[in-house]
């Protein structure tokens, strides 16, 4: 073994590694929030909607949960040019992230809506609330307390997953990570260092998300 | 881009290219497999050395929890990568499949330790203190008395884990590992169109994954569910 590890050539680097950091943690935030609304809408289909429309959800559902994220957006990315729509490498990893996240985010949602209680709903109806208030005052805190411990789960497991769009050529952490290795090969330097940065993206949205968990939802999250 | 796959069709459909997809998806088992087993094993260990007690072992316990909560915070790529360049910095010549075998298990050792963490804490106090007053050892307890109480918590995560886990492998591709991710790049730079090489590598990880997703959908509902009814 001759290797020697140099820290001090990417020293000069890092700024790179938090522009990354920032676009990562835009994609995370814009796929989750696009997936948020797949997963609400595709959630109430199954609750109350028609049973052909829960159907295709269904489908879309089984067939996203299934298969690899990282071909998912290896189909968008290159097989629709050939049906004519040119997709940006960001605009491919971000449609396939928010099409992901969206299938996942329907089963937890879904949880979230059959876990209203019917008593609760008799109670509002006895006190005399519209429908409005019952949502606002009844539903939403019942949902936003089951619903915001697996869903700021499914958050940072989707900030990881921002990663694989490295492997389209996006430059966000892991691809200023190959760009910095490319340019100075010190390869397990610079992964490390990609790694801490990982470590410590993930334990900063943990810690937030907790914090909100705890004092505005009034729901119990463990850190991650 | 359908008439474009039917017109191919013929072309892609030999027996050549269907057993190198074949291989490819053995490949894929085989990755995730390895890493489910020896991760489990792994897990089991990292989870037994959280419970230890006392300040002799202090060192290990901090290395099994900082173990756990790096693997579980760094993408896989990361971790791929970290890997990859570490065998070539050892100058020793492994094969590729080991580089993403080693990743795969210190992953799942990592996510599995956590499941394995939590059906053993849902153990009751009474059932370790019991145990303690026989004086069985913490091998013994955790032997006899604690995992034949949470396996039924353990097994149905651990499951989910591992269809997930399936999935993930998708990324080794990336160091050039040929599994099914990898086949299909080389099917589409063979010159078939992206939609047929992706789409029949979509359908046949749809394949492994929809039957065993359903299994521990089963499992779940039979495992777990005594203990919601109050059982």
């Amino acid at each position: 073994m001759s290797y020697t590890l140099q820290y001090g050539q990417i020293w000069p680097y890092l700024p790179r590694l938090f522009d990354g950091a920032w676009i990562a943690l835009q994609i995370a935030v814009l796929a989750f929030c696009g997936g948020l609304a797949i997963g609400t809408a595709c959630a109430a289909v199954k609750s109350f909607g028609p049973r052909w429309l829960t159907r295709i959800v269904n489908v879309y559902v089984v067939f996203f949960t299934n298969t690899p994220q990282l071909v998912q957006i290896y189909f968008l990315y290159f097989a629709l040019p050939d049906t004519g729509v040119l997709l940006s490498s960001f605009a491919a990893v971000l449609i396939g992230m928010t099409l992901n996240a969206g299938a996942y985010l329907t089963e937890i949602q879904r949880a979230g809506f059959e876990s209203r209680r019917v008593s609760e709903m008799e109670a509002a109806e006895v006190l005399g609330f519209s429908r409005l208030q019952q949502i606002r005052y009844v539903i939403l805190p019942h949902m936003a307390r089951v619903l915001f411990p697996p869903l700021s789960n499914h958050f940072i497991i989707m900030t990881l997953g921002t990663s694989m769009a490295a492997v389209f050529g996006v430059e966000e952490l892991t691809g200023q990570a190959f760009n910095i290795n490319s340019l100075t090969f010190r390869s397990i330097e610079i992964f490390s260092v990609t790694a801490l940065f990982y470590v410590a993206l993930t334990l900063a949205a943990s810690v937030l998300l907790a914090a909100i968990g705890r004092y505005v939802f009034r729901a119990r999250t463990g850190l991650i | 881009m359908l008439s474009q796959i039917i017109e191919e069709w013929p072309r892609f459909a030999t027996y050549y290219n269907l057993v190198f997809i074949a291989k490819a998806a053995l490949t894929t088992l085989a990755l995730s497999v390895l890493g489910c087993v020896v991760g489990s094993l792994l897990g089991l260990a990292l989870a037994v050395t959280r419970l230890t007690h006392g300040p002799a072992l202090l060192p290990l316990r901090l290395l099994a929890i900082g173990f756990t909560e790096l693997f579980r915070r760094v993408p896989f790529l990361v971790t791929l990568m970290l890997c990859f360049f570490a065998f070539q910095a050892t100058g020793a010549d492994v094969p590729l499949f080991v580089v993403a075998a080693v990743t795969v298990t210190l992953i799942a050792g990592a996510f599995l330790g956590e499941i394995v963490r939590g059906g053993l804490n849902a153990v009751h106090r009474n059932q370790w203190e019991a145990a303690a007053a026989m004086n069985f050892s913490l091998t013994e307890t955790i032997r006899y008395v604690a995992l034949p109480q949470a396996w039924r918590l353990i097994l149905p995560p651990a499951f989910g884990f591992f269809v997930m886990f399936i999935k993930d492998t998708a990324l080794a591709s990336q160091i050039g590992v040929v599994e099914l991710t990898f086949v299909g790049k080389v099917l589409n730079n063979k010159g078939f169109s992206a939609a047929l090489s992706f789409g029949a590598i979509l359908i046949v990880y749809f394949a492994i994954s929809y039957p065993l997703a359903r299994f521990g959908a089963r499992l779940e509902a039979r495992l777990a569910s005594p203990r919601h009814r109050g059982a």
